[in-house]
């Protein structure tokens, strides 16, 4: 019988990561949360045996966190952990995989158990392609892309729950001089219907009001290829979507001023209907699009905003 | 400075077979990884400003030695490479254990730098399981790098918030695209490239034991994405194009108006 850890910082991510655990049908799942995150009555809705509860969790590097996740691994004998696909948990996830000689498998898209065996799939060659691999060794640590998918409702069960005290940071080899939290906008991206997404095609980071404008008129979310977030800094890293960032489904994604590799379009694949805005008519967006606009966003953003404005056009 | 590179397909030319969804890898053009040359770029530039020596290490199958020389030709002093028929099913463990022992083959280093993920797996595991497997600290995901006397001072990016982290030699960095961009060498480097020396290593020579040599993942099957769109192209000015488009989203269903 396969027993779970689940590796979470947030509740969503939580609920998220509880349905990955019955794909494969596991009957014994934990999960180990920051203590902030209790919740008992959200908890002991989610089928979960056991929560340990890690104050800190937040502020503790992933090369202290290794110990803690490979004594419960060990104590335990958790076949599977999984945690979402962000920086800190694959970082996590590798690290206690080499301690363990174990497989880890990072952005997971979907898992099943197979005869018995755990087959995975996940992005390949920048997104483009999906991959399907066959884990040959227990424990097996996997980050799963996140992507909105929610559990069944179950009856409230029973739960323990188990504190872990703080951990001091021993390793002096590394020393954390300056963290900056960057504050959160928005709402959750994967959970909007409509989102208005920004790309090089904008000169200056004051042209992104245009975009904003469009957003608020639409009731929509603002998004962002990723050299904005990243290289330019314009919008925060969490708001940039595709390969490396987020993945979301929205009834509508209107792309303005991005190109459309394929490490952008995968993260945005499962939308119902996407618009690219983008007056180089070979761009590759343009082939991924439903609605193809091949015009100068500097002019066709204000003229859509007109019209919707006119039209006292919203979402439905 | 030990700076670890991937040879990978490169994407943007890449095809598919259409009956089997399957890449066609054997036609692809071979480079090396974008964050790859990322790392080397900033092992290059710690290099001009504090002095040291940049070593390339890869490891692969069929390894290309041109491909291989690009990175000399950027600035690289020396390459160590491993080319093995079973690095075509090796997974991240495989990879960091054939790895490690090629860079202590080569004499190891102050500072070892790569990519924050390969540009064809992506796994993001190669630093830090580096650093688990040869005691040396890691900093993931780098988007600047400092040296002050002996102290390295490193900015990282999380989705969430930004760090700046020190230590002392030695450390493992994985460089985030955003940490620099790779140069373009010139004919005169290109030139002197082909005189820099390039050791191939015999994988029998890092006295790798059996098991850490087997994947522990096992790859069944590769096929593209694709998703039907409808490809539309709404012609005109902006004005008429803007009236298309709402008109045709509010039939789509998503505006009312
Ligand atoms: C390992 C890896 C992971 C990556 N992960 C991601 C990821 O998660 N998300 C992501 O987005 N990228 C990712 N990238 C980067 C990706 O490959 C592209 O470089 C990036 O998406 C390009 O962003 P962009 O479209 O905004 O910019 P560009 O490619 O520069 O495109 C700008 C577009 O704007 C158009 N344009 C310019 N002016 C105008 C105008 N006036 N009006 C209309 N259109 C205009 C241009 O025609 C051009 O097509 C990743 C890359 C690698 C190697």
């Amino acid at each position: 019988m396969m027993t779970v850890l689940i590796l979470a910082g947030e509740l969503d991510e939580l609920l998220e990561l509880r349905t990955v655990a019955d794909q494969i049908g596991a009957q014994d799942v934990e999960a180990l949360v920051p203590d902030a995150l209790v919740d008992g009555d959200t908890l002991s809705s989610l089928g979960l045996k056991r929560v340990y509860l890690l104050e800190g969790f937040e502020e503790t590097p992933p090369e202290e966190l290794v110990k803690i996740v490979i004594d419960l691994v060990k104590k335990r004998g958790h076949g599977l952990v999984v945690g979402p696909s962000k920086k800190i948990y694959r970082e996590l996830f590798a690290r206690t995989a080499q301690n363990l000689s174990s497989p880890c498998l990072t952005d997971c898209t979907s898992l099943e158990s197979v005869e018995g065996s755990l087959v995975a799939e996940r992005p390949f060659l920048g997104g483009g392609y999906v991959e399907r691999l066959a884990i040959k060794r227990l424990p097996a640590l996997l980050t799963i892309q996140l992507m909105g998918r929610r559990p069944q409702t179950r009856e409230k069960g029973s739960l323990e729950m188990v504190r872990l005290g703080r951990l001091s940071t021993e390793d002096l080899r590394l020393r954390r001089v300056a963290v900056e939290k960057v504050e959160r906008r928005g709402a959750d991206l994967a959970k909007a219907r409509v989102v208005v997404s920004v790309g090089r095609g904008f000169k200056r980071r004051e042209d992104l009001k245009m975009a904003e404008d469009l957003a608020q008129l639409l009731g929509a979310e603002l998004a962002c290829s990723r050299p904005i977030a990243s290289d330019l800094g314009w919008m925060p890293e969490e708001k940039h979507v595709g390969l490396s960032g987020k993945w979301i489904s929205p009834q509508l994604y209107i792309a303005i001023g991005i190109s459309g590799q394929v490490q952008h379009m995968v993260g945005v694949r499962n939308s119902r209907i996407i618009v690219a805005v983008n007056n180089d008519t070979s761009a590759p967006i343009h082939r991924e699009a439903d609605y193809s606009v091949p015009l100068d966003l500097y002019q066709f953003i204000p003229a859509l905003i007109k019209v919707l404005r006119e039209r006292g056009a919203r979402v439905a | 400075m030990h700076v670890f590179v991937k040879q990978v397909p490169d994407i943007s030319t890449l095809e598919y077979d259409p009956s089997t969804l399957a890449p066609r890898l054997e036609k692809a053009t071979p480079r090396l990884g974008e964050s790859d040359l990322v790392a080397l770029e900033a092992a290059l530039r710690i290099k001009e400003s504090w002095g040291g020596e940049v070593v390339v290490l890869s490891a692969g199958d069929g390894l290309n030695e041109l491909v291989l020389r690009e990175a000399l030709a950027m600035g690289a002093d020396r390459c160590f490479y491993v080319s093995d028929p079973i690095l075509s099913r090796a997974d991240a463990w495989v990879t960091a254990n054939i790895l490690s022992r090629l860079s202590k083959k080569a004499g190891g280093a102050d500072l070892l730098l790569c990519g924050e993920a390969s540009s064809d797996s992506g796994n993001y595991q190669l630093g830090p399981r580096l650093s688990e497997a040869m005691g040396i600290p890691c900093i993931t995901h780098a988007v600047s790098v400092e040296l002050d006397g002996k102290v390295v001072r490193v900015r990282r990016s999380l989705e969430d918030r930004t760090e700046i982290l020190e230590s002392e030699a030695p450390l493992i960095i994985t460089a985030s695209l955003e940490l620099a961009s790779p140069r373009l060498p010139s004919l005169l480097m290109i030139k002197a490239a082909s005189k820099k020396p390039m050791t191939r290593v015999d994988i029998s020579e890092l006295g790798l034991e059996k098991d850490l040599l087997e994947p522990l993942v096992e790859r069944l099957s590769v096929r593209v994405l694709k998703t039907a769109r409808r490809n539309i192209v709404l012609d005109g000015g902006p004005l008429e194009c803007a009236e298309r488009l709402v008109e045709s989203l509010v039939r789509e269903g998503v505006l009312r108006a």
